[in-house]
């Protein structure tokens, strides 16, 4: 396996890795004050009340949750290919950030579910809410097999395997869940036309709020992934100065 | 695909010997049925019936994983994984020799439960007996050939006894929802509907091609 291993001639990875963290950084500290105007200025809904600005987080958060194992799916396979430590650390970034972001959606799903539909129903298990429930525990398998497994090479091995058959899961489910039933989540948004689902005034916080919490996840991604990688470089020098004997 | 076979032989004379894992599947298919005697109130028989794909493949997927969790442990007494992955040819033929042993293991473990099934709570499950059992042995493809792969990681972690049904159950549940459809149409009398063959067929195609092909990378001896 090749370590990144800073030297004279070469950039290390986590300079390339920091300029992207700081670029995004940039983006993310320009959206954040527009987002929350945004969202304090939005009309309250006329039916569902402030509950409803839920929706400026609600959804946007599924982008983390999913891509997050899209990511460590990627990565893993990109580690198996070329036994890249980076690619690894890469992995453990996308399944810790998406299992935040999945967590935060399954808590911010049943709190909009509670005040839109009434007391008693925080949750039901319809396709959507269902998919991501499942998709939280094999973020959570995944995480475990890390911690349990013995040896750093094996543990990445492994893990890059389960990630890639957790990605599959994705697909399978929705189809599965698709075919034997659900039902009571809101359909998917329409935008134009008498089935509008947006009133006036929501479309500008909830592209916002998309924008946002993408660039959020892609910026929380890049940092973890930069520590994962620095840790390894440390852990590269410090081999080389005991093997030199310092 | 000599290798598969010679595996397919060794695992089945093994386990005829022992039988252990025979018996422990069994038996505790057995004590789950017993256990949902006791978890639901009273019901009639034609109520029953509607439930008893679910309860079926609850307990068959319980059954899997205690099964399946024996199935490299076995390899690891006198360092007889290393002895497998100096086998010849690919190792994805490991994997299926060892699959195939779990399945017909499985189906067999399967069958008993469904009699000791029928009998407890007067179910019958003569009518579309054969479509049923077709059913399982789909499911069972898919069961197998995960769960082969996932006990062979979890065969080398700290507590595999734990790990692998949290790492096993989240990927069964397609198979599940899919097996307890099909299930319920053979039951209630309704035939077998391809529509509820081609999850089961889909599935199972792509679990094996994948745990085939990633076998690979987990002997690492």
């Amino acid at each position: 396996m090749t370590n990144t291993h800073p030297t004279a001639t070469t950039e290390p990875a986590s300079d390339r890795i920091g300029l992207a963290l700081r670029l995004l950084g940039w983006v993310l500290l320009g959206l954040i004050p527009i987002y929350a105007w945004s969202v304090i200025q939005a009309p309250i809904d006329s039916v569902q009340g402030v509950m409803q600005k839920i929706l400026y987080v609600h959804p946007p958060l599924a982008y983390g949750a999913y891509l997050g194992f899209v990511a460590t799916a990627i990565a893993g396979g990109l580690f198996l290919w070329k036994g890249q430590e980076r690619h690894d650390q890469l992995a453990i970034a996308g399944a810790e950030v998406g299992t935040l972001f999945c967590t935060l959606m399954l808590i911010t799903g049943p709190i909009w579910a509670r005040g839109a539909w009434g007391p008693g129903n925080w949750w039901v298990w319809d396709a959507r809410l269902t998919l991501t429930l499942l998709l939280w525990f094999v973020y959570l398998a995944y995480l475990l097999l890390r911690s349990f497994t013995e040896g750093d090479e094996r543990s990445a091995r492994f893990a890059s395997i389960y990630g890639i058959l957790g990605v599959v899961l994705i697909p399978l489910n929705y189809w599965i869940i698709d075919l034997v039933g659900g039902a009571m989540h809101p359909d998917n948004i329409e935008f134009e036309g008498e089935q509008r689902s947006l009133g006036e005034g929501m479309g500008l916080p909830f592209l916002v709020g998309n924008l946002t919490f993408f660039f959020a996840f892609a910026y929380l991604l890049v940092l973890r992934w930069r520590v994962g990688v620095l840790r390894v470089e440390a852990e590269a020098l410090a081999f080389d100065d005991q093997s030199s004997g310092l | 695909m000599r290798v598969a076979l010679a595996l397919l032989w060794k695992d089945l004379a093994t386990e005829w010997r022992s039988r252990d894992r025979l018996v422990a599947m069994t038996v505790f298919s057995f004590l789950v049925v017993v256990v949902f005697q006791f978890a639901w109130p009273p019901m009639e028989p034609e109520e029953v019936v509607r439930f008893a794909p679910g309860v079926l493949w609850v307990t068959y997927v319980f059954a899997a994983v205690i099964g399946l969790g024996r199935t490299f442990a076995m390899e690891l007494e006198n360092d007889a994984m290393t002895a497998l992955a100096l086998a010849p040819g690919t190792r994805g033929w490991i994997f299926l020799g060892k699959a195939m042993a779990t399945w017909i293991l499985i189906t067999v473990v399967q069958a008993m439960t469904a009699f000791v099934f029928a009998l407890f709570f007067r179910v019958d499950l003569s009518s579309g007996l054969a479509s049923t059992a077709a059913v399982a042995a789909l499911a069972n493809v898919s069961i197998c050939s995960i769960g082969t792969l996932l006990s062979a990681m979890s065969v080398r972690s700290r507590f595999r006894d734990v790990l692998l049904p949290v790492l096993l159950i989240p990927t069964l549940i397609p198979v599940l929802a899919a097996a307890v459809n099909g299930t319920t149409a053979t039951l209630a009398g309704d035939g077998l509907p391809f529509a509820a063959l081609q999850p089961l067929i889909v599935i199972g195609g792509i679990y094996s091609i994948l745990c085939f092909l990633l076998f690979d990378f987990v002997l690492d001896e």
